[in-house]
């Protein structure tokens, strides 16, 4: 038992550490050591020699990681946490590898807490969960088995065995300590806004495109693909037909340099595309990831509204961009028109001459042979929609994607894209359709986002990755507004939208989790609590007709709750068929066996070791004692003399068992 | 050495006491304190930083004292004892209580069970329970008591002091199932534990002609049943005589058990007589326990000896029964400060007066005892 309870230990540790790599990773240096020693520990203990030997190296080294902790925490230089959590590493093998009779529980138990509070910071992965299920179920036996050893020690008995349907039990008994967790979890009510959490890791890379100015000219080998998850989007009303096709406009740049597009702020928008355009509502849920430098928000052109999810406050720019004031990973909704203005109607509209317009038609110096290719695909076009389109069949049919950079800057440029190269990446196909446009006299704009995604199946949501940035071109059609179109090749547009290799199922599955467990988990705030008890609450209150509710509140909770009540109710039979089953027929028997159990309640010997007339002759005098004879008086007689009870007869022995329990509970 | 005064058992406020009085009583460890204060610590950061797997975490904690709360509720149900006590024990011999313990749980086992002799009566309010208020600390242990199961565990006992102690019932603990808390609940299950005084004194025998002129008849110191001189008639039997001589179609006739009288001649025959006045504890203790091995001395030698303490009064006896009456009383005798010498109503001469205090008078023989004579 003492063998088992020292690896449950050790185990415990193990499982702690665990969880805290899943959220910190490697970051504190002791990990590596620790778990190689705790894994040692599970199956090895050293001797009392080695223990006793180990002791003052312990002690030592204890003291200086203290000394190093309690600098970090004075100097404030660094995370003040990972040292602590290289005490707190420390300790723990020294308790693991330590004697251990149970005595040491409490302070095992405390450090292993400990490492998981301290894990709690780094916002661990979904594995958390299924670590700290295993934690909860090793502490719970390894307390008890603790327990039972300290208390047979202390009374100088022998501690019981440890037999597997015992331990069983007691592992199945901390179901008990995780569904009050995860009661306290769900309904604890939430009212703080989170300060102390150290927020998402960081991406990998961070990603450009989306700043106050956004360069053209890089030159290199090649952009090499990068498959971070950017943001998930979830469709509440239903995704549209073809999700893996949608443009996730983010920034809009209206000024070029010939190197690089920025934006002036004091061109002003109207923005009224969603108004004009109608059509029904597209809700998007974006959970995206910070950017680095840039925040931006991202929806479907064009949009109308922003409500933050998460601790942000939405701005929307004069023109029409929407970026955000806050910290951490922004969540929020967004409803955007999902009607277009039709060919016809965007033949109908002509140029116009206001400061709006006008500013966007700014153009860097061009070469000659670059307006002359502006002029000849104007002058083929009868109208303005006509020329925007054969300027995007020009690119997207005369030029190739590549991802290869230019192999030097002189080979960035835009001419050299247009007349030389004739192949490149998104920024010159929309580059050089915004500035073919503007040189033919229609206002353009450079505008940057995400193309297409990868839609998880598991989740019901959109994956967008870095794989996904992309550029195009928004024109503006006076009285419409900015209508978009996409200069990139459709073979490449395909390639984009498709994230370069797409997910596996297994990491779409991964994928699914991780972002249902920030959901649901890691960011559940008062909003998602609010949700929740809606939900429970549903099935006791009328649903509101046209609400905005989200797809799980619409989801109801009834065949749940009705199941749950099913089985309740299966059970309490199955316990009354039982019972009733053990309860001899007749009520003559069932009247004594009655007497006996509450008899047997106020101490007196169970039925099976006292036959009845033993139990009437013991009993003395109190209320209820002749009726209890009374009772056993007619059971041996119906039992053992053959006799039959009336209606009455039965009735009024009833009664008198009720006396007589009546009287013995007095 | 004062009686205590008997608890007051009527009146409304005792009986609002007896139904406010909690079926179980829940006493903190260390480790649970720790548990509790660090909850409660981890509480107040849950909902200061807001983050969501504190929440988590804090209600683990909440479950395993939740959890604790349920399963030492569960060990400690449905659970009949019986109690086994000795005939008496002497003060500073090693002994054991055997209790029988059965789990009337269908399905629960239950484990880690400490009985505790109660210290007080559960309607006793009148005191609070101290740690130093135990005369017996009496506890048994049992590991584990299967469901519908029996075990039978054994208490260790040295009882340092004479006296006839009342056992009011168990107490049964149980810190099931992590050692965080301990839980109790009171079993009512009454009993008396008899110790008698040591007999181990060493002690001369009393004096033939002592120091008074004692008149304590020597005797031959031949066999017993040599020593009966002839038949004089029948009496009734009274504690300390020798069964023996139980008439026994006398007895059948009466209904009460009827001795034979004989002449005898041969014994030696006297009271002892124990002085209840003491100047200190100590030595008044001491002449408990001189009277004592007096009395047992004169058993192992066959020597009729009576006692006389207090009111109590046995008759010069042979028997094994009248010794153990004889320190029934001796176990049960109350000491006082001060009062007057004792006064049996038997002759003086005949008797062999212990006491604490120093003697006088016409008494066959004095034992004075100073402290602790061993």
């Amino acid at each position: 038992m003492m063998e088992l309870h020292r690896r449950l230990g050790a185990l415990l540790a193990l499982l702690a550490l665990m969880a805290f790599v899943s959220g910190a990773g490697l970051e504190a240096p002791a990990v590596v050591p620790a778990a190689l020693v705790l894994l040692a520990a599970v199956f090895v203990q050293p001797g009392e020699r080695w223990s006793s030997r180990l002791e003052p190296a312990w002690r030592i080294a204890a003291l200086l990681l203290a000394a190093r902790a309690a600098l970090r925490v004075v100097t404030g230089a660094g995370d003040p946490v990972l040292p602590m959590v290289d005490l707190l590493l420390l300790l723990l093998c020294a308790e693991s590898l330590r004697s251990r009779d149970g005595s040491g529980d409490a302070r095992h138990f405390a450090l292993t807490f400990a490492l998981l509070i301290a894990s709690a910071a780094y916002r661990p992965g979904p594995l958390f969960a299924l670590l700290f299920a295993a934690y909860v179920v090793s502490a719970t036996v390894m307390l008890v088995v603790g327990h039972l050893l300290r208390e047979a020690r202390r009374h100088n008995a022998e501690a019981p065995p440890p037999a597997r349907p015992f331990l069983l039990r007691v592992a199945a008994l901390s179901t008990v300590v995780l569904a009050t967790s995860f009661a306290v979890f769900l309904f604890f009510p939430r009212v703080s806004e989170g300060w102390a959490s150290r927020g998402a890791p960081a991406m990998s890379r961070a990603m450009v495109g989306f700043g106050d100015r956004v360069s053209l000219g890089q030159h290199g080998t090649r952009i090499e693909p990068n498959p971070e998850v950017v943001m998930r989007i979830e469709f509440p009303g239903g995704a549209p037909g073809h999700p893996t096709g949608l443009h996730w406009r983010g920034r809009s740049y209206n000024q070029f340099d010939g190197v690089a597009w920025s934006s002036r702020p004091d061109v002003r928008g109207r923005h009224r595309e969603a108004e004009l355009w109608g059509g029904p509502v597209i809700e998007q849920v974006v959970y995206a990831r910070a950017l680095g430098g840039a925040n931006v928000l991202f929806g479907l052109h064009p949009v109308a509204q922003v409500d933050p999810l998460s601790r942000i406050r939405p701005v929307r720019m004069r023109n029409g961009d929407f970026l955000y004031v806050g910290d951490g990973d922004p969540a929020y909704r967004v409803r955007s028109a999902a009607g277009r203005p039709t060919a016809e109607q965007l033949r109908q509209v002509e140029p116009e001459h206001t400061p709006e317009y006008l500013a966007h038609l700014q153009l860097p110096a061009v070469t000659p042979r670059l307006l002359r290719l502006a002029d000849s695909l104007r002058t083929s076009a009868p109208t303005m929609y006509d020329h925007v389109r054969a300027v995007e069949r020009y690119l997207t049919t005369q030029f190739d994607y590549t991802l290869d950079l230019p192999p030097t800057r002189r080979e960035a440029t835009l001419d050299h894209f247009i007349f030389v190269r004739r192949a490149g990446h998104c920024e010159y196909f929309s580059t050089a359709m915004a500035v073919l446009l503007r040189a033919g006299g229609v206002a353009s704009r450079n505008v940057n986002g995400f193309l297409g995604g990868e839609w998880n199946d598991f989740g019901q949501y959109l994956t967008v990755t870095q794989n996904n940035a992309h550029s195009w071109v928004e024109v503006f059609f006076p009285g419409l507004g900015w209508v978009a179109f996409d200069p990139t090749p459709p073979a490449a547009v395909a390639t984009i939208a498709g994230g370069a290799g797409g997910l596996s199922r297994w990491r779409m599955f991964r994928d699914g989790m991780d972002h249902r467990w920030s959901r649901w988990v890691l960011d559940y705030d008062v909003g998602v609590q609010s949700s929740v008890f809606q939900r429970l609450a549903s099935p006791f209150t009328p649903s509101s007709p046209g609400g905005a509710e989200s797809v799980e509140a619409r989801r109801p909770l009834w065949p749940a709750a009705a199941a749950a009540a099913l089985l309740l109710m299966v059970l309490f039979v199955a316990h009354r068929i039982r019972r009733a089953r053990r309860l001899p027929a007749g009520p003559a028997a069932r009247a004594y066996l009655e007497v006996r159990r509450a008899y047997e309640r106020a101490g007196f010997p169970p039925a099976t070791a006292q036959p009845p007339l033993a139990f009437a002759a013991a009993l003395q005098s109190m209320p209820g004692t002749e009726d209890a004879r009374q009772v056993v008086a007619a059971y041996v007689a119906v039992r053992f003399g053959g006799r039959e009870l009336g209606a009455g007869e039965a009735a009024r022995l009833q009664e008198a068992a009720r006396r007589a329990r009546t009287g013995v509970r007095a | 050495m004062a009686a205590a005064a008997a608890p007051r058992r009527s009146g409304l406020l005792y009986r609002i006491r007896v139904f406010l009085r909690p079926p179980r009583r829940l006493r903190l460890r260390r480790p649970g304190g720790f548990l509790v204060v660090g909850t409660f610590v981890l509480g107040i950061a849950t909902l200061n930083t807001g983050n969501n797997l504190l929440y988590l975490l804090l209600g683990a904690l909440l479950g395993t004292i939740a959890l604790s709360g349920w399963l030492s509720e569960q060990a400690l149900r449905g659970i009949r004892v019986q109690r086994r006590l000795p005939r008496a024990v002497h003060a500073g011999d090693a002994t054991r209580i055997e209790y029988q313990v059965h789990n009337r749980k269908e399905r629960l086992p239950s484990h880690g069970l400490v009985l505790r002799e109660m210290r007080q009566p559960l309607d006793d309010f009148s005191t609070r329970p101290r740690q130093g208020d135990a005369p017996l600390p009496i506890q048994a242990f049992a590991p584990v008591l299967e469901a519908g199961g029996t075990a039978r565990v054994r208490a260790d006992l040295e009882p340092r002091r004479r006296g006839v102690f009342p056992l009011h019932g168990v107490t049964l603990v149980t810190a099931f199932p992590f050692g965080l808390f301990e839980k109790e609940r009171d079993l009512e299950l009454p009993g008396t534990l008899v110790v008698w005084p040591r007999t181990d004194r060493r002690v001369r025998p009393p004096r033939a002609g002592g120091r008074s002129g004692a008149r304590i008849r020597a005797g031959s110191g031949a066999a017993q049943g040599a020593e009966r001189g002839d038949y004089r008639g029948l009496r009734e039997y009274r504690p300390g005589d020798d069964p023996r001589d139980i008439h026994w179609r006398s007895t059948a006739r009466r209904g009460q058990p009827i001795l034979r009288q004989y002449d005898r001649q041969a014994t030696n025959e006297y009271w002892i007589v124990l002085d209840l006045v003491a100047p200190a504890e100590e030595s008044g203790e001491a002449a408990v326990e001189v009277a004592a091995s007096l009395l047992a001395s004169a058993h192992a030698r066959g020597d009729r000896a009576g006692l006389v303490a207090g009111d109590a009064r046995i008759m010069p006896h042979t028997g094994g029964g009248g010794l153990d009456a004889a320190l029934d009383a001796l176990a049960a005798v109350t000491l006082s400060p001060a009062g007057p010498l004792p006064d049996p109503a038997v002759d003086r001469g005949s008797c062999v007066l212990v006491t604490a205090r120093g003697g006088g008078g016409e008494w066959g023989d004095v034992i004075v005892v100073e402290g602790d004579p061993a």
